[in-house]
Order: C-alpha cells, then structure tokens, then sequence
C-alpha cells in the first residue's frame, strides 16, 4: 500500500465508531420519541372515544325523544 | 376535514402540531386537552397488543375471533389524524409491509387500515378467501364511507374489520350467502340512521404476501338507488359465483411475486363475469351534500353519526 493510502486509511478509522455512536442515538432517540407520541396518541384517543360516544349517546335519545 | 401522517413514524412536527390543532378546534373545552396531555409525565402505559399465532389445529373461526380481539385491541382511530398511509393501488407485498409495520407500532386505526391489517393476519388461513367491502351511505345530508374485509369460509360469509360502530364491523362466519351478509349490515346502518346507498365488492385477495397483484377492491359496484331489491340481491349473489368460479378454476398463472417478474403477466379473469358496474358511475364527489332531507334529523351541534 502507497503510504498516502495508507494514511487516510489510518485516518478514516476513529471516526467510524463515533459514526456509528452517532446513529445509535438518533435511533435511540427517536426511539424514544415514537413511545412518546404512541403515550400520547392513546390518552388522545381516550378523550376522543368518550367525546364520540357521549355526542353518539345524546344523539340517540334525541332520536328516540323525537319518536323518529 | 380528513388527515393523514405520510411523513413516517415518528410523527414529523407539521403533522403532530396539525393534529392537535384539529382536536382543539373540534373538542369542546379546546386547548385544554392538548394542556393535559402533551408533556404530562404520568401517562398510562399502553402495553403493545401481541399479534395472535395460532395451532395448527385452531379452527378458523376461533382464528378470526383471535384476529378481531387484536384489530380492537388497536382501538378505533378518534384523533381525526390518520398514522399510516395506504395506497390502495399499491401491490399487495407493500400494503403487507405496511401492515407488518401497524404490528410493530400498535396505533389507533381506521377502517381502511383494518382491512389490510385483517388480511395481512389471515395469508396463512389458505382456506378462508377474503375480499373487500365498500359502504357508501347517506346521513343527514352527507355521504359516508366505511369498508371492511369480507371472509368465507366453508360457504359461510362473516366480515372482518373495526368501525365507530360495532354492528359495522365483525361478522362471524355464519351467513350462509352474500346477500345475507350485507343485508346485516344494511340493517346495521339503519339502526344508526344512516341509508346504505352503495356496495362495492372487491374480488378474493392473494394469499401471498409477496404478492405483486393489486387488490381490485371494485369488482362489482351495486348502486341500490338503481336496482331493485330482487336485482340487488341478484348482484350480490352474481358476484359470490364470480368469486367461487375465480377460485374454483384457479385461474392464471400463479401470482406474480418479486422472485419472479420474469414470469409476470396478467392474471385471467377466466370464466368469471366482466367487471360489472350497475350505475352510471358515481361523480359525487366523498364530500358532496345533498339538499336537506324532508325528514329533518335533530341537530345536536351538527354532529353526524359517522361509522
């Protein structure tokens, strides 16, 4: 090997486990994230269900108050 | 108004704020949900529902059961922000990615999604056929639409799916026609007010989950303000044969999957009926609102019973 070559091979290398550290916390992070957002995404959608489901409840007794 | 996240998970920051912006303007006490719950450091932990594996000796209907407990167990999606996107014209191996990805993130879902996550979660039941339902209904005004997958086994029609309503969505195996099956559902919907205006039926999907083949989710369309009750039913049975004969005859070449595009051509219709279209084709556009009906509906805020 030219000792050019040789050089930046010597150079490339401690930058590939930061690299991969680098990557490993992004994934971890979004990791993360996802978790969060599906926490919030299902205490959403609780409050949500039980407002269709009053809206849906008044509804129908309004349809039945009616006599339809 | 109708969103969609096609940014991926997680949720990019454009769809995340436009979610909660959504659900501020619709819920009645406003910002004050998004307060409570963004950022709140005590909430539930919402345990990630384990996809059902089977015996080889679980009846199939027991299967379905175990496959509707988990599509539920997901819960119905009410944040008004839709987290996959689905392509119904893409090939069915990537609507199986797709579906794999649903099992892996365990979110909130609609109709549509339940309809590729039920498939996806029935591949391996080679004896059950599935195929597509599609509902367009009219209610105070609006149209509606709702889908879910249809199954049959040994001769008997159910439905898998997931719905606001629960008459909209699981049928158990045992409606010995089609026309039967919809008929349920017809009835369904005017329980809940809502008049069935048009079905359309898909034919039998693939069991193949690397399938290249497009699910054809409208093989038959059926609108009831043109047939009569007799020709409707007629339809429906018409399009229950056109799927035994397709099965029947295994018609085509074997499905064309990615390990060999070489061999793709199209698969033969064979002996079943042309594509059937028993209206002049519907221009409506999803949101279109029709003149006020003669029989008013209370007005609670102008909620609509959606399914």
């Amino acid at each position: 090997m030219e000792p050019s070559a040789a050089g930046r091979k010597e150079r490339a290398k401690p930058r590939e486990p930061a690299a991969r550290l680098e990557k490993a916390k992004q994934k971890s992070a979004q990791q993360e994230l996802k978790q969060r957002q599906r926490a919030e995404i299902y205490a959403l959608n609780r409050v949500m269900t039980e407002l269709e489901q009053q809206q849906f409840d008044s509804f129908c007794k309004q349809m039945q108050a009616s006599g339809e | 108004p109708f969103f969609v996240n096609r940014g991926g998970l997680p949720v990019d920051e454009p769809t995340w704020e436009r979610m909660w912006r959504h659900v501020s303007r619709i819920h009645p006490e406003g910002e004050r949900v998004a307060q409570r719950i963004r950022g709140a450091a005590d909430l539930p932990k919402i345990p990630i529902p384990s996809v059902p594996v089977f015996q080889p000796s679980t009846p199939v209907p027991e299967r379905l059961e175990a496959v509707q407990r988990y599509i539920r167990e997901l819960q119905y999606n009410h944040t008004g922000t839709q987290f996959f996107e689905i392509k119904k014209s893409r090939p069915l191996t990537g609507l199986m990615d797709l579906a794999k990805e649903m099992t892996k993130e365990a979110l909130p879902i609609k109709c549509l999604e339940a309809v590729i996550l039920g498939i996806y979660l029935t591949n391996n039941m080679t004896t059950l056929d599935r195929f597509p339902i599609s509902f367009k209904t009219h209610f105070s005004g609006n149209y509606f639409r709702h889908i879910v997958l249809g199954v049959n086994f040994g001769g008997r029609y159910g439905a898998l799916g997931i719905s606001r309503r629960e008459e909209l969505m699981y049928k158990a195996p045992v409606f010995r026609t089609l026309s039967e099956l919809i008929f349920d559902f017809e009835e369904a919907y005017r329980r809940c007010w809502h008049t069935l205006k048009k079905v359309k039926l898909g034919h039998c999907v693939s069991h193949d989950p690397h399938s290249v083949e497009q699910i054809e989710w409208k093989h038959s369309i059926l609108d009831l303000d043109k047939l009569t009750r007799e020709d409707f039913r007629k339809e429906l049975e018409r399009h229950a044969r056109d799927m035994r004969l397709k099965i029947g005859k295994g018609t085509g070449p074997p499905s064309p999957t990615k390990d060999r595009k070489k061999d793709v051509s199209s698969p033969q219709r064979g002996q079943a009926s042309p594509h059937r279209r028993n209206s002049r084709g519907d221009r409506r556009p999803s949101a279109e609102k029709k003149p006020a009906d003669s029989k008013a509906m209370p007005d609670l805020n102008g909620y609509q019973i959606r399914v």
